[in-house]
C-alpha cells in the first residue's frame, strides 16, 4: 500500500475504506480486506506481506485416523466432512467504535468519503451449515487501531447433528511456511494424548506431516498460547524480498488456551492419499485454529470409540477466541 | 533314511533327525578363544547360496540335493533373506485369515473329520512355493577331524537338509532354532549342502500371526564343531530367598562325545569378576548334577538393575586339559503370585511392557544386532521395562539383551491360528487347531518345548506364554503342563481361554486379555477375580492412537491385582519399495504387492514407525510409564 500517505494514519485510528462490497482497513504496517461477496477476511497483509489464500472458513473435518475408521466414526459423521468442505455465508453485520452501522455495501456506502477512522472495527460473519439439520456459525473480527485482530468463533449446538472430529477456523496461506515457533505442549498432541506433553516453547523446521502408514490427522498441538508461523515467499510477482516474515495467532487471556495444527494440506487431500508419496507437493499452508477437538482413542482400533470425555458434543455450543497480529520477527 | 514329501501334509510330522533342543550357550575350545572374542569351532554359512524358486512341489528340482547335480539352471540369493524380499515370490500381508483364503479351500488334517488326513494338502497343492538352495563349502581349520552339526536359526517354513547326496534330516517351527548331525557325511573338502524350503506345511496352522507371510532361510546359519567332550545343555537354577540376599545356585550339565571323563569346573563371578562359587566335578556319565550350593550377599536382577553373575563351564580331559569352555550370564531373581498378586524380588510386578515382533522395513523379519540394539535403548528411554515376543521366539541375541538391560520378557512359543476360530469377528471353532485334536497336539508340546530347552536359563523370562489367539483345548491345556512341570520359577501365560473357560483352572497363571476397555477389567477385579490380571496386549497403536492410556494407568492405582500390559506394538510393519513414480523410497503396506486378500494397513500399529524413528505418542508412553518406573 505504498500509494498510501504513512502521515494518515498518525492518529493511532484505522482508515476505513468502505468500499462496494469489500471493506478495507489501513493502518501503519497493515492493511485488511473483508469482503461481503467471499464472506469474510479476503486479505491480511502485513508489513507488504499477503497472508491469506483464500477467505478463512469454520473447520469441521479431520483426515480420519485409522480409529475413527475402525470404529465407523466417519460413517456416523461424515456429513461434516461436506459441511467442511461447502459452506453458505448468509450475511454480516458491522460495527464502528462499538455502533452498528447498516451494512456498508453499494449503494449505502455513497454516504462515505474514504476519510473515516475509527479505533475499533467489528465484523461479524454468518454461516449456515449444509449439515441436515444445519446449524449455524458466527465469525467476529475486531480489528484494533494497532493491528490486532481479536477473533471470535460461535458454533451454535444443534443435538440433531452427530458428533464432531474438530471444530474451529482453518487459514490457508498462499505459501508454505518455513517453519512456526510455539508455546504450549511438546510434540503432537491430542486431548485424550496430552499427559506425556513437556510445556516450553518449540521451534519447528518447515511443515512437518506425521508419517502414519496412512496418512491422516496429525501434528495437532493443544493447550497453545501462541503461535507464530514464518514464511519466506509470497506470490506476488513483484516482491523479490525474501526475507522471512511472520504472523501470530494467541490466547487472549490466561487459561484459554487454544489447540491448532500448521501443515501443508488440507484434511481433504490427507483423506484422499493412502501413502505419504500421494499427496500432492507442499504448496501452501494450512493452519487450524481450533476451539474443540476429538481425541484419538487408542483401547483398539476396530470398533473402540474415543472415551467418552474426548468426544465433540454437537449438541452444544462451542464458543472460542484469540488474536492475530504480526510475528516478532518482523520488528 | 529317504526323505518324504508327505511329511508337508502329516501334523505329527515337524522333526525328522533333528538334534534335540537346548540350551542357547556359546562354546569355545577354550578360555583363551573366549577372551579373544573368536571362536574356531564355528564356521558361518550365511553369504550367497545357489537358488531355485518352483511354485510347488511337483515343479521343484526334486533330485537337486544330489552330489553330480547340474546347477546351471539355478540363481542366486543371499542368506540370511526372505525369498519374496528377494524378488522370487509375491509379497503377502495378512491377519486372521489364512493366507490362501479364498484361493482355496482347506481344513486342517482330522479336524472336522478323523479320518481325513487332508493327503497332498500341502505337498500336491497348485500354489506352495519351493526354495531350493545349494551351498558349497569346505571346512575351516578348527572343524576338521571333529563332530559338525549344523545350526539353523531360522527356516520358514519347512525344510528338508542333505549334504553330499545324503538326507540329513527335517524341520519345521520356523522361528526356533533347528540343529542336525553332519558328522556322518562330512568331508573336508567340497561339500554340498542342499536345503529345501516349503513356503507352507501343516505348521502354516500353527504360524497364521498377523505379519507378512515370508518364506525361506531368514535368520544364519552355522556349522559348529563340537569338542571330543562337548556341553549339550546346561539348566542353571539360581533360586534367591525370602530376604533377597541369600539364595541358592544349582546346575545340569548335559555332555556328549567321548567317553565320560575329567572334570567338570564351574565358576560363579560377580560383575567385578570375584569369584563366589567354585566347584569341581567328576565327569562319571554324561548327566552332571552340582546340587544346590547356599549363597550369601547376593545382588539381585530388576529392571532398575539389571546384575548378572558369569558363570562358566570349563571340560577338562582327563589329563586335566581343558577341552571346552562354557561362558553364561545369570541372575537372581524371583517371581512368584502369592496372595493373588505377581511379585518379582516380593514386590508387586508392574508391566509396562510392550509388543515386539521382529522387524525391520529394509530386511522384514531378518533383523540384525543394529536394529536389537536400537530397540533396547528406545525401551530404557522410555520407561518400557517388559517385552512380549509376539508372537514367537526371537532371534537368541535378544535374550541376553533382554537379561543385560533389565527388560522382563514373556518368552512366547511359536503358536497363532486364529484362522482357524476366529471368524468375522466371532468366535467360531468349528475346526480350529490344534483344539483337542490328538495328531496336532505333539507339534504344539515340542513348540513349547524348545522355546523352554533354549531359553531357559534367561533370567529376564518371567513369563512363558503358549502362543496367541489360538482358543483354548487339550493342546493348548498339554503346553501348560510342560511349562509347570518342567519349571516351578516362572509363571504361565495365555490369553485364549477367555474364549473357552473350560480350560481356565489348567491354563495360565494369570488372567490375561486383549483391548479390555477399563470398565471390564474393573468389573473382572471387582468380582472375586481368581488370578491377577494384565493384558497381553492394549493400546492399540495404529497409525494416530494412543489416546485415553490414562483409564489404564490409573487402574494400577486402584486395584493392586491389575499388573500392566504390553502395549500393542513395538514397530510399523511396512516394507521400503522405489517409488514406481517419484524413484524414491517410500513405505508399503498390505495390498500394495496386488496381494489379496489382505489386511493392508492393519500391520501399522507400532510405537515407532517402520523406520524406527518414534512415533508422536511415545512421549504419552515414557510420562504414563514413567510413573511406574
Amino acid at each position: 500500500m505504498d500509494y498510501m500517505n504513512k502521515e494518515k494514519y498518525m492518529d493511532e485510528t484505522l482508515l476505513i475504506v468502505y468500499g462496494d462490497s469489500v471493506l478495507g482497513l489501513h493502518g501503519e504496517g497493515f492493511s485488511y480486506l473483508f469482503s461481503y461477496v467471499k464472506g469474510g477476511l479476503e486479505s491480511l497483509v502485513i508489513d507488504g506481506k499477503e497472508w491469506l489464500y483464500r477467505t478463512p472458513k469454520p473447520a469441521f473435518w479431520r483426515a480420519v485416523t485409522d480409529n475413527d475408521r475402525g470404529n465407523g466414526f466417519p460413517l456416523r459423521s461424515g456429513m461434516w466432512m461436506g459441511a467442511d468442505s461447502f459452506i453458505s455465508y448468509i450475511g454480516g453485520e458491522v460495527m464502528v467504535d462499538g455502533s452498528e452501522i447498516p451494512l456498508p455495501i453499494a449503494p449505502e456506502n455513497n454516504k462515505y468519503t474514504g476519510n473515516e477512522r475509527a479505533k475499533k472495527v467489528y465484523l461479524k460473519f454468518f454461516y449456515e451449515t449444509i449439515t441436515v439439520p444445519s446449524t449455524k456459525v458466527e465469525v467476529a473480527y475486531e480489528v484494533c487501531a494497532d493491528g490486532k485482530i481479536n477473533v471470535h468463533v460461535r458454533y451454535h449446538g444443534n443435538d440433531k447433528l452427530p458428533e464432531l472430529p474438530v471444530f474451529g477456523i482453518r487459514f490457508v496461506m498462499p505459501t508454505k511456511a518455513v517453519g512456526y515457533r510455539y508455546e504450549g505442549l511438546s510434540g503432537e498432541t491430542y486431548p485424550d494424548r496430552m499427559a506425556g506433553g513437556i510445556s516450553g516453547i518449540y521451534d519447528i523446521d518447515g511443515l512437518p506431516v506425521t508419517k502414519y502408514l496412512v496418512p491422516q490427522d496429525c501434528n495437532v498441538h493443544m493447550k497453545t498460547k501462541w503461535l507464530e508461523v514464518y514464511r519466506d515467499t509470497t506470490l506476488n510477482n513483484a516482491d523479490q524480498n525474501n526475507k522471512t516474515f511472520g504472523l501470530k495467532f494467541s490466547a487472549m487471556e490466561e487459561g484459554k488456551e487454544f489447540a491448532f495444527s500448521c501443515i501443508p494440506y488440507t484434511p481433504l487431500e490427507l483423506e484422499n492419499a493412502s501413502h505419504h508419496e500421494e499427496l500432492p507437493p507442499a504448496r501452501r499452508t494450512v493452519v487450524s485454529i481450533l476451539g474443540a477437538v476429538r481425541g484419538v482413542g487408542g483401547i483398539d482400533s476396530w470398533g473402540a470409540d474415543v472415551e467418552p470425555d474426548y468426544r465433540i458434543n454437537a449438541g452444544k455450543d462451542i464458543n472460542y477466541s484469540f488474536r492475530i497480529s504480526k510475528a516478532s520477527i518482523n520488528n | 533314511m529317504k526323505a518324504d514329501i508327505t511329511w508337508l501334509d502329516q501334523p505329527e510330522v515337524f522333526r525328522v533327525n533333528q538334534l534335540p533342543a537346548h540350551s542357547d550357550h556359546e562354546f569355545y575350545s577354550g578360555r583363551e578363544e573366549f577372551l579373544h572374542g573368536k571362536n574356531s569351532l564355528a564356521q558361518p554359512l550365511d553369504g550367497e547360496w545357489r537358488f531355485c524358486y518352483s511354485v510347488n512341489a511337483t515343479e521343484r528340482p526334486a533330485n537337486f540335493f544330489e552330489e553330480d547335480y547340474p546347477e546351471e539352471g539355478f540363481g542366486y540369493i543371499k542368506v540370511p533373506c526372505h525369498i519374496e524380499l528377494a524378488g522370487y515370490d509375491k509379497i503377502h500381508y495378512i491377519n486372521t485369515m489364512y493366507p490362501w483364503e479364498g484361493h482355496m479351500f482347506r481344513r486342517p488334517a482330522h479336524a472336522l473329520n478323523k479320518a481325513d488326513g487332508a493327503e497332498g494338502s500341502f505337498s500336491r497343492a497348485d500354489y506352495n512355493p519351493v526354495g531350493s538352495y545349494i551351498k558349497h563349502f569346505d571346512l575351516e581349520e578348527g572343524l576338521k577331524g571333529k563332530r559338525v552339526v549344523i545350526l539353523f536359526e531360522g527356516v520358514e517354513q519347512a525344510m528338508y537338509v542333505w549334504l553330499n547326496g545324503s538326507f540329513v534330516g527335517y524341520a519345521e517351527d520356523s522361528f526356533t532354532p533347528s540343529e542336525f548331525d553332519l558328522t556322518p557325511f562330512i568331508k573336508e573338502k567340497d561339500n554340498v549342502l542342499a536345503v529345501e524350503v516349503h513356503k507352507r506345511s501343516t505348521a502354516a496352522y500353527l504360524e497364521d500371526q498377523d505379519f507378512f507371510r515370508f518364506f525361506g532361510i531368514y535368520r544364519d546359519v552355522t556349522l559348529y564343531a563340537l569338542p571330543k567332550l562337548h556341553v549339550e545343555d546346561i539348566w542353571v537354577k539360581t533360586a534367591l530367598k525370602e530376604d533377597n540376599v541369600s539364595g541358592t545356585f544349582a546346575l545340569d550339565v548335559k555332555l556328549s562325545g567321548d567317553k565320560p571323563a575329567g572334570t567338570v569346573v564351574i565358576r560363579l563371578a560377580d560383575s567385578e569378576n570375584k569369584i563366589c562359587l567354585e566347584k569341581k566335578l567328576p565327569i562319571i556319565n554324561s548327566n552332571i548334577r552340582m546340587d544346590p550350593e547356599e549363597l550369601k550377599g547376593i545382588t539381585l536382577w530388576s529392571h532398575k538393575n539389571p546384575y548378572l553373575y558369569e558363570l562358566t563351564i570349563s571340560i577338562e580331559d582327563e589329563n586335566g586339559k581343558e577341552v571346552e569352555f562354557v561362558p553364561y550370564k545369570v541372575g537372581f531373581r524371583r517371581i512368584e503370585i502369592r496372595n493373588k498378586l505377581m511379585l518379582l524380588n516380593g514386590s508387586r510386578l508392574i508391566i509396562n511392557g510392550v509388543n515386539r515382533h521382529e522387524w525391520s522395513a529394509e530386511g522384514g523379519r531378518c533383523i540384525g544386532r543394529r536394529e536389537m540394539e536400537w530397540d533396547i535403548q528406545v525401551m530404557k528411554n522410555n520407561n518400557i521395562n517388559a517385552v512380549r515376543t509376539c508372537h514367537y521366539p526371537n532371534q537368541l541375541s535378544w535374550y541376553n539383551m533382554c537379561d543385560e538391560n533389565g527388560i522382563y520378557m514373556m518368552a512366547e512359543a511359536n503358536l497363532e491360528s486364529h484362522g482357524s476360530w476366529q471368524k468375522l469377528g466371532t468366535a467360531e471353532p468349528s475346526w480350529n487347531v490344534p483344539g483337542s485334536l490328538p495328531a496336532w497336539e505333539p507339534a504344539v508340546v515340542d513348540r513349547a518345548k524348545t522355546n523352554f530347552e533354549v531359553f531357559k536359563n534367561h533370567t529376564s523370562i518371567l513369563f512363558w506364554s503358549l502362543g496367541n489367539e489360538s482358543y483354548a483345548g487339550d493342546g493348548i491345556e498339554s503346553m501348560n503342563r510342560f511349562y509347570k512341570e518342567i519349571d516351578d520359577s516362572r509363571l504361565v501365560h495365555y490369553e485364549g481361554v477367555v474364549h473357552n473357560r473350560a480350560y481356565e483352572e489348567t491354563v495360565s497363571d494369570v488372567e490375561s486379555r486383549m483391548y479390555a476397555p477399563p470398565a471390564q477389567i474393573k468389573e473382572y477385579l471387582e468380582n472375586d477375580p481368581k488370578k491377577p490380571f494384565i493384558l497381553c496386549e492394549y493400546m492399540h497403536d495404529m497409525g494416530n492412537s494412543l489416546g485415553g492410556m490414562k483409564s489404564y494407568i490409573d487402574l494400577l492405582e486402584e486395584y493392586p491385582m491389575y499388573q500392566g500390559g504390553f502395549i500393542w506394538d513395538y514397530i510399523d510393519q511396512a516394507l521400503f519399495v522405489r517409488d514406481e513414480v517419484s524413484g524414491e523410497m517410500v513405505l508399503r503396506y498390505g495390498g500394495d504387492f496386488d496381494d489379496r486378500p489382505s489386511d493392508y494397513e492393519f500391520s501399522g500399529n507400532g510405537i515407532v514407525f517402520a523406520d524406527r524413528t518414534e512415533k508422536p505418542a511415545m512421549q504419552e508412553v515414557k510420562y504414563y510409564y514413567g510413573l511406574y518406573e
